[in-house]
């Protein structure tokens, strides 16, 4: 079933998004970031009573605080003292981040594939003559409920308006009074708390190792190009598409295809429709 | 005479080796229209970039008698000042209403009620809330400009190059609203190189002529 996996993509696509829109440049530690989010569950788990069999969903508020400090560390360290430099040196120190990230990890947790708890309990149920596993279940209601909060945020809340006027526009941002390195802050926070909460969702059913990062980036990176540069709606619906492609390929052929077939539709998609499949040209007008 | 909002002193702005500003000095009074005429180059984006904040200069800005040379550009916001830069820059992939309400600092009583005023002095935005600002006219997006600007009920309005694009009649009605603008006791700066727009208007009129101030106040 593509659904959680292409849940799980999605909250890593719309964080990359986020943090791409408040600062036109790519945060290569997303991928970490996700990683991060994982291993804070399966270090979280060590303080849960092992035989009270308590939902790893319960960590979810603890994963989403950390990586979201991990989110402003990476902004404040890796964006801000260089912001004015070419987009170039924001890629190179934020690979450096995710580099110390997963060397980080590995020599804490070790190298091998972790698992965090399963997130509500085992097993399957019935959904109208469907048998549907739990943990799938909750992966995309949990995805939903997360995106469902930020599209409320984005489209009906001040601070929302802000971080829409200082991705179309910084500098006019600054000149209405929006204070940009704050907004910029809690786009690195708030992206890769959404990462650090894919994290958690992939853990169970995935498993999760420090070197997951390269990949997971990538996925996002394929995602908003697929959707659209710099659309949110666009980097969902380009990674709930990679998860049934991937997913359905696999099923029929082996992953290996699956991956390289991936890459020949990026190409397709890129010469067929440049802006993705819900980006716009630019609309000006007078 | 009314009381001085702003008094700019000896400002100089340079970018990299070219000076685009040197040694200006002027005063804006509350009630009152400060006209700054110039050719194109001739440093009046960069007066009013560098008032705000948005571009780094030497010198000293006086607000109200406060000297805001140590503030960032949004707490010069916050403090007072407004600016409507060249070329309007709403925020094209936003809604008319969404590009007003992202322009208020206040809460958000006070956005609502910032937000009428607006309606009230602008009605074409009224009839067009949820229309993109890429979709709106020149003219539209101008009234939207100044529009997003009042909702953080500024006492001094900065403008540069207004009435660049509008046809006649537009431009008539926008002259009109910055004039009632003044009688609410704002100040207003207007940057043009089209004086028939601004000399009806004006209070005072400024020339500015290779960065520098020809007729000093």
């Amino acid at each position: 079933m593509p659904f959680p996996l292409g849940a799980a993509y999605a909250l890593v696509a719309l964080g990359f998004v986020l943090v791409l829109n408040a600062t036109t440049a790519v945060n290569f530690a997303h991928g970490e970031s996700v990683v991060a989010g994982g291993f804070t569950a399966v270090a979280l788990t060590f303080f849960l009573p092992p035989d009270l069999r308590i939902p790893g969903l319960i960590l979810l508020p603890g994963v989403v605080v950390v990586t979201a400090v991990l989110g402003l560390a990476i902004g404040a360290l890796a964006y801000l003292p260089i912001r004015n430099r070419p987009p170039v040196s924001v890629f190179v120190t934020t690979i450096a981040v995710g580099m110390i990230v997963a060397n980080g990890l590995n020599a804490t947790f070790g190298a091998a594939p972790r698992t965090a708890p399963p997130l509500i309990g085992v097993g399957t149920i019935d959904l109208i003559g469907v048998s549907i596993s739990r943990q799938s279940l909750v992966i995309i209601a949990t995805a939903c409920v997360l995106i469902g909060g930020l599209a409320i945020v984005l489209q009906r809340t001040q601070l929302g308006r802000q971080f829409r006027a200082c991705s179309q526009d910084p500098e006019m941002a600054r000149a209405i009074g929006i204070r940009l390195t704050r907004i910029t802050l809690l786009s690195f926070a708030l992206g890769t708390a959404f990462a650090g909460a894919a994290g958690l969702l992939l853990a169970h059913q995935f498993f999760i190792s420090p070197a997951d990062g390269a990949p997971l980036i990538l996925k996002a990176y394929i995602a908003v190009v697929i959707g659209g540069w710099g659309s949110l709606r666009g980097a969902a619906l380009g990674a709930l598409l990679i998860a049934v492609f991937e997913v359905g390929v696999a099923a029929i052929s082996s992953q290996p295809l699956a991956e390289g077939l991936l890459y020949v539709i990026v190409l397709v998609v890129l010469f067929l429709r440049p802006q993705g499949l819900l980006g716009e040209p630019q609309q000006v007008r007078a | 005479m009314s009381q001085p909002s702003l008094h700019v002193e000896s400002l100089t702005v340079s970018h990299g080796a070219v000076t685009a500003l040197r040694d200006v000095t002027f005063t804006a009074r509350s009630g009152e229209i400060t006209a700054l005429i110039g050719t194109n180059g001739a440093g009046k984006s960069s007066l009013l970039r560098a008032i705000i904040g948005l571009a780094s200069s030497k010198g000293d800005i006086f607000f109200q008698g406060d000297n805001i040379n140590h503030l960032a550009t949004e707490d010069r916001i916050r403090a007072g000042l407004a600016l409507v830069p060249e070329g309007r820059r709403v925020f094209p992939g936003m809604t008319v209403e969404e590009n007003l309400l992202v322009g208020g600092i206040r809460g958000r009583a006070e956005r609502r009620l910032s937000i009428d005023e607006v309606y009230a002095l602008f009605p074409p935005l009224a009839d067009r809330p949820s229309d993109r600002a890429w979709q709106l006219s020149g003219g539209q997006q101008q009234m939207l400009a100044i529009g997003r600007a009042l909702m953080a009920r500024p006492r001094i309005f900065l403008l540069d190059e207004p009435s660049l694009g509008l046809s006649p009649r537009i431009a008539r009605d926008v002259a009109e609203s910055l004039k009632a603008l003044t009688e609410k006791g704002a100040a207003v700066v207007i940057a043009e190189q089209n004086s028939g727009f601004v000399q009806p208007i004006a209070d005072r009129t400024l020339t500015l002529s290779n960065g520098q101030m020809a007729l000093p106040d």
